[in-house]
């Protein structure tokens, strides 16, 4: 790979490029190679929309897990699935 | 530019999971719903930042500080913003060299580079900066890095706590099963 400057202030063109790809690549649908053209705010606007999403997911899967925890009789299967986990 | 190892986020995810387990473990049973939302909210976010270590990120610490906003060191949470705040404002005048104009949108990334794309582009950065903990504080790059980051940390987390929703709903129905 050609030099990379990592001092602030001096991000060369190209570790930009990459930045974008890689945060591309991570998000849903993720754009067909050579479709270089994303936009940058097509990019920050898919970006926060799957974080948006992401947080609600991992609020409502919590919620759930709370829930169930919290109904969990000492003796059932699940109480000892959770033992178990806290163990390893 | 490597992302976290898969042995690293297998780490993150059992460390999570655990962190998550026992804050709800010994949560008190007599809170109001609201209470309660909040609080299992608040245990995901911490058991994610502590999980994932303060190295190479700012999220975590940033999750970590906010959540012990509400201790008595409230007064040290001032003293810090207050740093950071300072540290933002020498960051701006650096950028500032090219007229304040935002990095993303001097990039040649944007097909048009009309006002209206530019200040999009700025409306998008501010939102984006909101959704990432401690991304006020950012530069444009470091908000890229930082993004990533937290992508990957979520998207682990939302794995491991489908995970063990679904086995533990599973292992309540064979319960039932089982009486029978």
């Amino acid at each position: 790979m050609s030099s990379r400057r990592s001092s602030r202030g001096s991000i060369s063109e190209e570790e930009i490029n990459e930045l974008i790809s890689k945060l591309q690549s991570l998000l849903p649908n993720a754009r067909r190679r050579g479709s270089s053209q994303a936009s940058t705010t097509k990019l920050l606007k898919e970006t926060c929309n799957y974080i948006k999403s992401l947080h609600r997911e991992v609020d409502d899967l919590s919620d759930r897990l709370s829930d169930l925890m919290s109904t969990m009789d000492h003796n059932s299967p699940g109480a000892e699935i959770i033992r178990s986990i806290l163990r390893s | 530019m490597r992302g976290p190892s898969n042995n690293t986020m297998m780490a993150f995810k059992r460390g999570f999971l655990r962190s998550l387990l026992l804050s709800l473990q010994s949560s008190k049973a007599t809170m109001s719903l609201e209470e309660r939302k909040r609080a299992v909210k608040s245990s995901a976010d911490v058991a994610m930042a502590t999980a994932r270590g303060v190295a190479g990120a700012r999220w975590p610490q940033a999750i970590l500080s906010s959540s012990s906003s509400s201790s008595p060191s409230r007064m040290q949470a001032k003293v810090k913003r207050c740093k950071n705040i300072v540290r933002r404002c020498c960051h701006k005048r650096r950028r500032d060299g090219n007229n304040g104009t935002s990095f993303f949108a001097r990039t040649a990334l944007n097909r048009s580079s009309t006002e209206v794309a530019r200040r999009l582009v700025k409306k998008r950065t501010k939102v984006l900066r909101r959704m990432i903990p401690g991304g006020d504080l950012l530069d444009e790059i470091s908000l890229l890095h930082e993004a990533m980051d937290y992508v990957v940390h979520l998207h682990a987390e939302v794995d491991v706590l489908r995970l063990v929703s679904k086995a533990l709903q599973r292992s309540t129905t064979s319960g039932l099963f089982h009486a029978f």
